[in-house]
């Protein structure tokens, strides 16, 4: 009987597929069903977003930041606003701190939910993905009253807010946190006990610790690795020591983990909202001295803040001019795309894409 | 059975009795309109867009539009998100990969005319109609998706007043 | 440590090659030459009062007349940030890779080599991944980078 002859072939998953969240290509090197070696090839959404910024003056970077990072665009409204409050000293009110931190918190939650649904259809299930976006349409209808857009607000702007809620936000709020609070069940119910899920996520891609940390991936992934670092309690902005929660911690790595740790993050952020409501000053919600034509003096920054995907950063730098000489973003999906092929090997496949899944990558802040 | 024993009496209601008269263009066009399978070929924001549509609120089965991952299944292409000069290739081939007849609907001022990217962009390709014909535009940053469902409907109109011999001739 | 704290330290310990600059608005910024880029980053993450281990960001600038490069570093077990930039001149742009500390700067390095055109040396995989793989005209971040369908926002007043 002549020898059985196998040999390696490549498997081109991407740049369109229904399960790499955007435009990613991942090109694969197969033994039978299993991963020899993944190679990212990543740029096919390169919109030059960081060229554009140089060409802009200060406050029309915050509408091109928002396609940056477009399920938490709450977050680089923030970031940008951040570095450059940072670079001109300038002070942002009470009221206006209040809502940024209702809002990111909101956008956090929305996006969670996104991943929750969005994960779930990866690995076959289609229930999920029916009941996150269900609830998302409420944090959706929040922030439509509040700034008339969906998806990409303009809303926080460099020393405070756009504009101030409406009066039947605080009701809705409070009604929408007690639905998904009471839907929370519901979710863990489909899922966390599911047999088919935990065959499909446990003990599934753990990451380690040490490999994380060496390639800078932060955020949910990262604590899911058993790190606890987060930088609203390490490198504290806004107002985030007014508030009493806690930051998730799970010690296994793997896709179930990091799964966990995101319904536990949702938790955490309806805490702090329901916190911000309850004490939320009157006054004023934009600090008046910022013009239109905003211009901060010589100097550079690096601003920091903790988003969904991990640490979102924005490294500013003016040279006194209306229009800033560089603005170099960083995304957390960077680093977790990056740390794929040195872990996500010698498993099959399928494994694949709910590892991919659960890293919660978006393609946007990779490319940018 | 006793519905289908009835649909006689019916029938006999409607003037010229149980004959209905139609054009089996209408018949084809009806059908084809109220079954467009979309491929879910998202890039950018709008593709979250795209995602709300497809859910529970606004729910886009009800227009008889099912999501497809393999554009030899789609009937339509809904270009949702930024096309940029690397991307730009691949959206041809997946268009080419697609059955005839097929539509195209551009979703977002990216696919339009290159949308908050045409400035200062070295990477974005300036509006898709070079690469594909579209059929039809759908303005905002991104469209809600009221705005979107909206399109489909023009797009079912724009089908159903098509004539046979129109895509014969492609 | 706070940021003064740590400012001081750093000046104290690593005082012949981290030169303060002024221009740093939030956290501690430093020059470094080109030539010591790789012994003060391993200093930097093996000092037992510091422990950088964490790279967060790492970008090019391009001022019109020089090139710098930015790296900003986090200490995730004693909570520090710190930034650090090396000025390389405009005419063959090299600078060290700095992957055997942090190795998750690979891909920001040939970020730097595609969009500005720094050779990277000792990076081992110094391919294009952003731009279209049969891109040929130049490295599109510098500033004076044009192309005949490259438009610019028209000034407003």
């Amino acid at each position: 009987m002549p020898e059985l002859r196998t040999e390696e072939f490549i498997v081109n998953m991407g740049p369109h597929h229904p399960s790499t969240h955007g435009v990613c290509r991942l090109v694969l090197t197969m033994d039978g069903e299993k991963i020899i070696k993944i190679e990212p090839v990543i740029g096919y959404l390169h919109r030059a977003i960081e060229k554009i910024c140089e060409n802009r003056t200060y406050q029309q970077c915050i509408p091109i930041l928002d396609r940056f990072e477009y399920v938490t665009a709450m977050s680089c409204n923030y970031v940008f606003s951040l570095a450059a409050e940072r670079l001109g000293q300038v002070e942002v009110p009470q009221r206006a701190e209040y809502l940024r931190v209702i809002m990111l918190e909101l956008n956090r939650i929305a996006s969670h939910l996104i991943f929750y649904g969005v994960t779930a259809m990866d690995i076959g299930a289609y229930t999920p993905f029916l009941y996150g976006l269900r609830e998302r349409e409420l944090i959706m209808d929040l922030f439509e009253m509040t700034c008339g857009q969906r998806l990409t607000y303009n809303y926080i702007r460099i020393g405070g807010v756009s504009r101030d809620i409406p009066p039947e936000f605080v009701p809705k709020c409070r009604e929408a946190l007690k639905i998904i609070s009471e839907r929370m069940s519901d979710y863990e119910g489909l899922l966390n006990e599911n047999p088919i899920w935990l065959v499909r996520t446990k003990g599934i891609a753990i990451l380690p610790a040490e490999l994380a940390v060496a390639y800078g991936v932060s955020g949910p992934v990262l604590r899911a690795s058993g790190v606890q670092y987060d930088l609203r309690r390490n490198d504290p902005y806004s107002i985030y020591e007014r508030f009493d929660f806690d930051i998730p911690v799970r010690y296994h790595g793997d896709c179930y983990d990091r799964y966990l740790l995101r319904l536990d993050e949702i938790r955490q952020s309806m805490r702090i909202v329901s916190q911000a409501l309850d004490s939320l000053p009157e006054g004023e919600i934009k600090n008046k001295k910022v013009k239109a034509n905003f211009k901060p003096p010589a100097g550079e920054v690096y601003a920091r803040i903790e988003n969904t995907r991990g640490e979102l950063g924005v490294y500013l730098i003016s040279d006194g001019s209306a229009k800033p000489l560089r603005v170099k973003t960083r995304g957390g999906s960077y680093n977790q795309l990056q740390v794929l092929p040195h872990y996500g090997t010698n498993m099959l496949i399928a494994d694949l894409v709910a590892n991919f899944a659960t890293l919660d990558i978006i393609m946007p802040e990779v490319d940018r | 059975m006793g519905l289908i024993k009835k649909v006689p009496i019916y029938a006999e209601n409607i003037p010229g009795g149980a004959l209905v008269l139609t054009t089996l263009e209408t018949v084809l066009h009806q059908a084809q309109a109220k079954s467009l399978w979309y491929l879910l070929f998202g890039t950018a924001c709008c593709a979250i867009e795209l995602m709300c549509t497809g859910a529970s609120r606004y729910d886009f089965d009800r227009l008889g539009m099912i999501f497809r991952p393999t554009p030899r299944q789609a009937d339509l292409i809904i270009a949702a998100g930024t096309i940029t000069k690397k991307m730009a290739p691949r959206l041809r081939r997946l268009y080419d990969q697609m059955a005839e007849p097929r539509y195209v609907i551009a979703m977002g001022g990216c696919t339009i005319k290159g949308g908050p990217f045409y400035y200062d962009s070295y990477a974005v390709e300036k509006g898709i109609d070079h690469i594909i014909p579209v059929d039809i535009y759908i303005p905002g940053c991104p469209p809600r998706p009221e705005s979107l469902l909206e399109g489909c409907l023009q797009l079912q109109n724009k089908i159903k007043k098509q004539r046979l011999l129109d895509w014969q001739e492609k | 440590m706070t940021k003064q704290e740590l400012a001081a330290y750093v000046t104290e310990k690593f005082g012949d090659k981290l030169r303060p600059l002024e221009s740093g608005r939030y956290d501690p910024l430093f020059e470094v030459q080109a030539g010591d880029l790789v012994d003060v980053a391993q200093a930097l993450k093996e000092d037992e009062n510091l422990r950088f281990d964490f790279l967060c960001n790492l970008g090019g600038v391009d001022t019109k007349e020089r090139f710098e490069i930015v790296y900003n570093v986090a200490s995730i077990t004693k909570n520090l940030r710190l930034d650090f930039k090396v000025i390389l001149p405009y005419e063959q742009a090299e600078v060290d890779s700095v992957q055997k500390v942090w190795p998750g700067a690979n891909w920001y390095e040939r970020e730097l080599w595609e969009l500005y055109g720094i050779h990277v040396r000792n990076h081992g995989n110094l391919t294009r991944f952003l731009l279209p793989d049969e891109w040929d005209q130049g490295y599109p971040m510098r500033k004076n980078w044009d192309a005949p369908d490259f438009v610019r926002l028209p000034e407003i007043d």
